[in-house]
C-alpha cells in the first residue's frame, strides 16, 4: 500500500505541475480582471478628466500645481494689501496669514517638504516633473480641513470684491481656486454608478433590447437548427458537401458577416431590402437599418443566419449518437415516424439540445460585434445591447467607473442565466460538457 | 434513420444550402462588378457591362489591408502555439491523473468559458495601457490564449481519453517516466486532436472583435474584423472595396475548414456531445 499511496503522490503533483501554467494565465487573466472590473465600478473613474483618471484612494496634492500657483497667490495678495484703500487692508492681511497657516501646515510635513525641494528644482531647471513626483498623498482629516480653510479665504476674498477694494479681483479669486484644485479627493463613489444606472431609462432599455434579441435570436436558432439537423440526419447524395457548406457562415468573423448584411440591408442598394420589398414585406426598403421597430428584426435574422447552421451541426452529432437499433425497435412495434421522434429522438437528444441553448442563451445575451457593426446600437439606442451600452460608456465617454458597472451587470446577468440553466437541466448534463 | 429522400427533400436541402450560401455569392459578385455599376439601376444585376479585380487592387493599395492580415494571422498562430502548449499539459492531467480539486479546475474553464470577455475589459485595457502592451501582439495574444484556454483544455481531453490506457502502461513497464510518456508516446497519438484543437483556436481568435476594437487602435496593428469595421467612408460605404476584402478574409478560412471539416465538425461537438 505505501509504494500505491508515493505513486499517488507523485502523480498528484506531476499533475498540478501540469495544470499550472493553465491556473496562473486563467487567475492572472479572467478571474483577477474580474474582481477588478467591480473595485473599479466602485469609483468615479474618468481617462479624460486629469483629476480622476486613476483611483484614488485618499487625499493627495498635486505638488507640481502647489509650486506653480502658490508662491504666485501669496505674492498677488501682498500686492494687493499694498495698494489696498483704507479699510481693506486688513481682510486682505488676514487672508494672506491664513493663507501662510494653510501652507505652512501642509509644509510642516518633512516629506512633502522635501518633495516640494525636488520639485522646485525640476521646474528652475526647466525640466519636466515625472507622473510619480507629481501626487503626494496627504492625510483625509488634514485635507479636508485646510480645503474648508481655502474655501472661507475665498469667499472672504468674493467678498473683497463686491466691496469694489480689490485692484485685480479675479486674479486673486483665480488663484485661490487654483490652489484649491491642487487638492485631488478621493473618487470612491460606493454603490452609486450601480444606483444612478438603476434609476436611468438606458440600462432598462438596453436590458429589454438585449433580452428581446436573445429569447427571439435562441428560440429560432434551435427551432431551424433543429429542423435542419432533422433534415441533415438522413443518408443522401452530397451529404458531405452540405455538411461542410454548414460551416462556412460560423467560419466568418461575426464583424464580416455584420459587414455583409449591412450590404445586403442598404436601403439603395441592398439585395434583401429590395427582396423584401418587392415581396411587400416592408414599406420602404430603408427601414430594416433605419425604423426603430425594424431594426431589431434585421439583426435577429443575420444572427441566426450565422448560428442557425451551427446549431444544427451539433444537434446533428446528438443526432448520430442515437443508436439506429432504437428506432429499428420502435418501427419493429410498430410506432409511427411522429412516434418514433417523440419516444426516441426527443429524450435522447434533450442533452445536446439543452447544452447547446444554454451556450447559445450565454453567448447572444453578450451580443457585441454584429450590433456594433450593423447598426452602432442605433436609431435612437433601439438596439443597443448592455455590451454596447457598457462599450460605450467607457470608450466613447471614457468614463471607466460607470462602464465598468456596467460590464458587472452584463457579468452578474450572465450568471444567474447559467445558474437557471444549471438548476434547470442539472449539474450532469453540465458537467458532459466540461468532459 | 435510412429514410426515403424524394425530390422533396432535395428541394428541401437546396433551399437550405442557396439561403445559407447566397449572402457570400452576393459579396463575390459586388466584389467582381466595377465600382460604378454597385449602385443605381445596376445594383441588383447579376449581369453588368464591366468586371473587374480593380477593388482587390484598391482594398490592398488605399487601405493597410495587407497589415490587417499580416497582425491577424500573427496573433492568430502566436495564440494558437501558446493556447496549444498549455492545454496539451493540462488535458494530459485532466483526462489520465488523480488529483485533488479535479472537479474545481473543471469548473473555473466551464466558468471562464461562460464570462463575458467585457466584464474583464476595464482593468486589462487599464492593465494594457499601463505596461504598454497597448498596439502590441502580446497585448491581444495574453487575453485570447486565456479565453481559448477552456475550449482547448476540453476538445484535448476528449481526445487523450480517446487513446487506451494500455499503451501507457506498456510504456511505464518498460520504464518510461510521466513526461516520457506524456511527450514520446501520447502527444504524437493525440496530434490529430491537436489539430484540430489549433485550428479552432486560430478561428476564434481571427473573428475576436472587442479586445482587438480596444486593444489595438492603431491602424499599423489592427486586426482584419476592426479593419473591415472602419471601412465604412465619411458618407458612404465603398461596398466594392468591403466586399474584396470579406471575400479575401473569408476565402482561406473557408477553405481551411472545408480542408479539415471532419476534423473540426469532430472537436467542435466533442464537447456538446459526449461519445
Amino acid at each position: 500500500m505505501p509504494l500505491k499511496k508515493k505513486n499517488q503522490w507523485k502523480e498528484g503533483r506531476a499533475a498540478y505541475a501540469m495544470i499550472l501554467p493553465a491556473v496562473l494565465i486563467i487567475a492572472a487573466v479572467a478571474l483577477w480582471p474580474l474582481l477588478r472590473s467591480f473595485w473599479i465600478s466602485l469609483f468615479d473613474l474618468r481617462l479624460n478628466d486629469p483629476t480622476r483618471n486613476a483611483i484614488h484612494y485618499s487625499y493627495s496634492v498635486n505638488v507640481e500645481q502647489y509650486a506653480d500657483r502658490l508662491p504666485g497667490l501669496l505674492r498677488t495678495v501682498k500686492r494687493e494689501a499694498g495698494n489696498a484703500r483704507d479699510g481693506a487692508s486688513p481682510g486682505l492681511s488676514v487672508a494672506q496669514k491664513k493663507l501662510e497657516a494653510v501652507s505652512g501646515e501642509l509644509e510642516e510635513d518633512p516629506a512633502f517638504r522635501e518633495r516640494l525641494a525636488q520639485v522646485n528644482g525640476l521646474l528652475d531647471a526647466f525640466s519636466p516633473v515625472p507622473q510619480e513626483l507629481r501626487f503626494i498623498p496627504v492625510d483625509n482629516a488634514k485635507a479636508e480641513r485646510l480645503k474648508a480653510e481655502l474655501q472661507g479665504i475665498r469667499k472672504e476674498l468674493i467678498g473683497l470684491k463686491a466691496d469694489g477694494s480689490l485692484e485685480r479681483p479675479d486674479e486673486v479669486i483665480g488663484l485661490t481656486s487654483a490652489l484649491l484644485d491642487t487638492f485631488q479627493a478621493p473618487n470612491f463613489v460606493g454603490l452609486s454608478h450601480y444606483k444612478d444606472l438603476m434609476s436611468g431609462r438606458r440600462l432598462w432599455e438596453s436590458l429589454g433590447n438585449t433580452l428581446f434579441f436573445t429569447v427571439f435570436a435562441v428560440a429560432l436558432e434551435m427551432l431551424l437548427g433543429l429542423l435542419i439537423a432533422l433534415l441533415l440526419n438522413r443518408t443522401f447524395r452530397g451529404r458531405g458537401l452540405v455538411r461542410a457548406a454548414v460551416l462556412i457562415p460560423w467560419a466568418t468573423p461575426t464583424a464580416v458577416s455584420a459587414m455583409i448584411w449591412h450590404y445586403l440591408y442598404d436601403g439603395q442598394n441592398g439585395i434583401v431590402a429590395k427582396l423584401l420589398y418587392e415581396a411587400g414585406l416592408i414599406s420602404d426598403m430603408g427601414s430594416l437599418l433605419s425604423s426603430g421597430s425594424m431594426v431589431m428584426g434585421s439583426v435577429i435574422m443575420a444572427d441566426v443566419w450565422k448560428t442557425a447552421p451551427f446549431v444544427a451541426l451539433l444537434l446533428l452529432a446528438g443526432l448520430q449518437n442515437i443508436p439506429a437499433s432504437l428506432y429499428e425497435a420502435a418501427w419493429v412495434d410498430g410506432g409511427s415516424r411522429w412516434k418514433q421522434f417523440v419516444h426516441v429522438t426527443v429524450p435522447l437528444l434533450k442533452p445536446a439540445f439543452f447544452v447547446a441553448l444554454m451556450f447559445r442563451t450565454l453567448d447572444a445575451f453578450r451580443v457585441f460585434d454584429l450590433i456594433y457593426v450593423l447598426t452602432g446600437g442605433g436609431p435612437a439606442n433601439s438596439t443597443e445591447s448592455v455590451s454596447i451600452y457598457a462599450y460605450k460608456t467607457m470608450f466613447s465617454e471614457l468614463d471607466f467607473g460607470k462602464g465598468s458597472a456596467l460590464s458587472v451587470i452584463v457579468f452578474v446577468c450572465v450568471l444567474l442565466i447559467s445558474m437557471v440553466y444549471v438548476k434547470w437541466l442539472g449539474a450532469d448534463v453540465v458537467g458532459r460538457r466540461a468532459g | 434513420m435510412n429514410q426515403k429522400t424524394g425530390p422533396l427533400f432535395y428541394t428541401a436541402i437546396a433551399a437550405f444550402i442557396g439561403i445559407v450560401i447566397f449572402p457570400f455569392l452576393w459579396v463575390l459578385l459586388a466584389s467582381l462588378k466595377a465600382p460604378l455599376y454597385l449602385y443605381g439601376e445596376y445594383a441588383f444585376s447579376v449581369k453588368v457591362p464591366e468586371y473587374t479585380l480593380h477593388n482587390y487592387i484598391s482594398v490592398f493599395t488605399n487601405h493597410p489591408f495587407g497589415r490587417y492580415l499580416l497582425n491577424s494571422f500573427t496573433v492568430g498562430v502566436l495564440t494558437m502555439l501558446l493556447s496549444i502548449s498549455i492545454a496539451a499539459f493540462a488535458s494530459y492531467a485532466v483526462a489520465r491523473l488523480h488529483f485533488f480539486g479535479k472537479t474545481f479546475f473543471l469548473g473555473i474553464l466551464l466558468a471562464v468559458s461562460m464570462l463575458p470577455q467585457i466584464a474583464t475589459l476595464s482593468p486589462l485595457f487599464l492593465f494594457m495601457q499601463s505596461t504598454g502592451l497597448r498596439n502590441t501582439y502580446a497585448g491581444l495574444v495574453i487575453p485570447y490564449t486565456t479565453y481559448a484556454l477552456p475550449i482547448a483544455i476540453w476538445y484535448m481531453t476528449t481526445f487523450f481519453k480517446q487513446i487506451p490506457v494500455e499503451l501507457e502502461e506498456a510504456a511505464k513497464v518498460d520504464g518510461a517516466s510521466l513526461l516520457g510518456i506524456f511527450g514520446r508516446v501520447l502527444l504524437p497519438l493525440v496530434s490529430p486532436g491537436l489539430f484540430t484543437t489549433a485550428i479552432i483556436v486560430f478561428v476564434d481568435a481571427w473573428h475576436e472583435f472587442l479586445f482587438a476594437l480596444t486593444i489595438n487602435t492603431k491602424q499599423s496593428m489592427m486586426t482584419v474584423p476592426v479593419g473591415i469595421a472602419m471601412f465604412q467612408g465619411e458618407f458612404t460605404f465603398p461596398w466594392g472595396e468591403i466586399s474584396a476584402a470579406t471575400v479575401t478574409v473569408t476565402v482561406p478560412v473557408v477553405l481551411l475548414v472545408l480542408l479539415f471539416q471532419r476534423r473540426i465538425i469532430a472537436g467542435l461537438t466533442s464537447g456538446a456531445v459526449k461519445q
